[in-house]
């Protein structure tokens, strides 16, 4: 975790980000690759999904955060996949900052587990690892 | 009337490949299709435009697989976002004699592709399926469950390196008439380049691909191949991946942004487009370890995903819970042949004067190489054999621990087998350094870079025979088969010999 006041480069309060940024975000820490897993029960019934995330990186560096869920059925076979970034330097402007990205749709029928995975990504060298992720959030309703 | 290989030859000499194509300037879905249609590329019947599959077979299950495509090489499908598919497996082609079915959503979030583990079957049985969606059937596939017990033979083949652009798939064209337990892919299903024009037979339908919109339409350009469909139709499939499934000589364990993003779209796109049994499509776990009852144990290995960059002191080919999977299961490997599903060359290619030909291969991860196949030889398992793709021709090596120290014992033998369709190197270049290769690397005991085709393997519990079959002709669809030469393994007794009834036929290199 890092906060927003941490200077020292990484997204401050007037970098692009989410308008509600609380303190803090996640950051990639010192190692190339760091991921965060979280499995949920689904409900049974039709349900429309929705998934939001505010992911970044630092200036013109290619270090990204990735959100992805993977909707699986009950023998662990996928349903249903929806990746979110990484978002580039590219389309940060070259800019140190988090921009949002999103999807919504049906959950597929037959999927009784989703596994949300942020993945936060270092590119080449260095020590550390400028994948930035706020405010995510998946979000499981009736149709 | 033209015929369609008149009209593609037609085509490319007057350089309307270069006109029709690309599929998406401007062109109508329709429109593409039919640009698609005329220039060598068919379909099955919508909405199963793309065949059906099965893969990793299991003694109970199989994968079963197919993709709804109404128009296969538009961006977006015209179907809703979940379309109910059924299936069905029966004991005879006619679909009469039925002992599975059921139905599974497709979804567009895995472009309403259908993956279907079938569980609850009989070992070394054939079986017939067939899906139902929309209205409409496709056609019956046949596929095949591992035996367990004693084995007195298996028959199974490999294919790899399908360029589109090379050529018509001839090859796949024989995998689909030959009696097989089943098929290995070793990789490079699809090419990520774009546009390669001149004569060629045909192209690919557009620039690089890079989104998972490029990648879904690539493989449905590939699957318009119908030979590629009646293979996958004929026999199930085991696959594992080289590097143009995402790019040319990528390490998987990159981590920039662009390339992050464009892994991601190649991986879905390739596990909608196969019959995989993984738990995830964007980061299937592909490496594996399969029974053919007692007679053979399948290892295939991911070469790709977890490597590092090449030519690192500290380098990796497999990542260190692969390598570790691999040397554990060395250790207790049993009494069956031990055959390695590689994608890319595991023997050392050296160049005369020192250096390798491609660091890309295991020539890039020496120290790794030196651990792996120290522990085969500490270990003492027997009857090695390593299957290998990428090289677009066919090498015979001898395995050893240690390739430069020629007292070190031959552990093993690696076959590489000739493409598909991806080019090789001239007549010219091969002529000339196939001896090349041979004086430098004494563990090469053939080579032969002219030909294209695809390996079939007969294994007993005392031989491992491998016959290498070659088509006629890249640009005809409907080349016939040939059997170049054949190798054969003794149980128990490491290296391979040639069948003298072939021992003349042609090679740029043969070791005397």
């Amino acid at each position: 975790m890092l906060r927003y006041d941490a200077g020292q480069g990484y997204p401050g309060p007037g970098d692009p980000g989410p308008a509600q940024r609380g303190a803090s975000f996640f950051g990639g820490g010192d190692t190339p690759l760091s991921t965060l897993r979280q499995n949920l029960t689904l409900p049974r019934r039709a349900s429309q999904f929705e998934v939001s995330a505010w992911l970044g990186g630092y200036a013109s560096q290619q270090d990204g955060a990735r959100l992805s869920v993977e909707f699986l059925d009950s023998g662990g076979t996928p349903r249903g996949l929806v990746v979110l970034g990484p978002v580039t330097a590219e389309e940060r402007s070259g800019r140190t900052g988090l921009h949002e990205r999103s999807a919504r749709g049906t959950v597929p029928p037959g999927s009784r587990t989703a596994v949300v995975t942020l993945q936060l990504t270092r590119s080449g060298g260095g020590t550390s690892n400028d994948g930035y992720a706020d405010n995510i959030s998946f979000t499981v309703g009736s149709r | 009337m033209l015929n369609r290989r008149d009209l593609l030859r037609a085509a490319a000499a007057a350089g309307a490949l270069g006109t029709v194509w690309p599929l998406s300037a401007g062109l109508s879905p329709a429109e593409a299709l039919a640009a698609a249609l005329d220039l060598g590329a068919s379909y099955d019947p919508a909405p199963f435009t793309l065949g059906v599959g099965s893969g990793d077979p299991l003694p109970d299950s199989v994968i079963l697989w197919t993709r709804l495509a109404p128009e296969p090489l538009a961006f977006e499908q015209p179907l809703p976002e979940i379309v109910e598919v059924e299936w069905v497996v029966s004991t005879d082609s006619g679909m009469r004699r039925r002992v599975a079915c059921g139905t599974v959503a497709a979804s567009n979030l895995l472009g309403h592709s259908v993956h279907v583990p079938v569980h609850g079957l009989l070992p070394g049985r054939t079986y017939y399926y067939q899906f139902r969606a929309l209205g409409k059937r496709s056609r019956v596939g046949r596929t095949r469950t591992a035996p367990v017990g004693p084995v007195s033979r298996v028959r199974f083949a490999t294919a790899n390196c399908q360029a589109f652009h090379d050529g018509f798939y001839a090859a796949h064209r024989g995998i689909a008439r030959e009696n097989l337990d089943f098929v290995v892919h070793l990789g490079d299903y699809i090419y990520e380049h774009g546009q390669v024009g001149g004569a060629h037979v045909r192209d690919h339908e557009g620039p690089a691909v890079l989104s998972l919109a490029d990648y879904r339409r690539r493989h449905a350009l590939y699957k318009g191949d119908p030979s590629l469909r009646d293979a996958h139709a004929a026999h199930p499939f085991f696959l594992t991946w080289d590097d143009h499934e995402v790019v040319n000589d990528y390490s998987g364990s990159e981590g920039s942004a662009p390339f992050v993003k464009r892994r991601a779209a190649a991986y879905q796109a390739w596990y909608e487009h196969l019959p995989i049994r993984s738990g995830s499509a964007l980061e299937p776990q592909i490496h594996r370890r399969r029974q053919w009852g007692s007679l053979l144990d399948l290892t295939v290995l991911d070469l790709r995903q977890y490597r590092s960059a090449q030519n690192l002191p500290g380098g990796t080919i497999l990542g260190a819970v692969q390598k570790k999977w691999l040397l554990d299961g060395i250790s207790s490997s049993r009494e069956a042949w031990q055959v390695w599903i590689n994608s890319i060359m595991l023997s050392q290619l050296a160049r005369p004067g020192g250096g390798y030909y491609f660091t890309d291969q295991w020539d890039g991860f020496l120290a790794e190489r030196r651990e792996v196949l120290g522990h085969v030889a500490a270990s003492e398992m027997k009857d090695l054999v390593v299957l290998t793709g990428d090289w677009h021709s066919a090498f015979v090596d001898d395995i050893r621990p240690d390739f430069d120290d020629l007292s070190s014992p031959v552990i093993g033998t690696e076959f590489t087998a000739h493409s598909v369709t991806s080019g090789a190197y001239s007549p010219e270049w091969n002529a000339v350094n196939g001896p090349v290769m041979g004086a430098a690397n004494p563990h090469l005991k053939y080579f032969e870079g002219n030909r294209y085709g695809y390996d079939v393997y007969e294994v007993t519990p005392r031989r491992f025979t491998t016959h290498m079959r070659v088509i006629g002709d890249r640009r005809d669809a409907a080349s016939p088969v040939t059997t170049l030469t054949t190798f054969h393994v003794d149980r128990g007794k490491a290296g391979s010999y040639e069948d003298p009834a072939t021992v003349g036929s042609p090679a740029q290199y043969r070791r005397p």
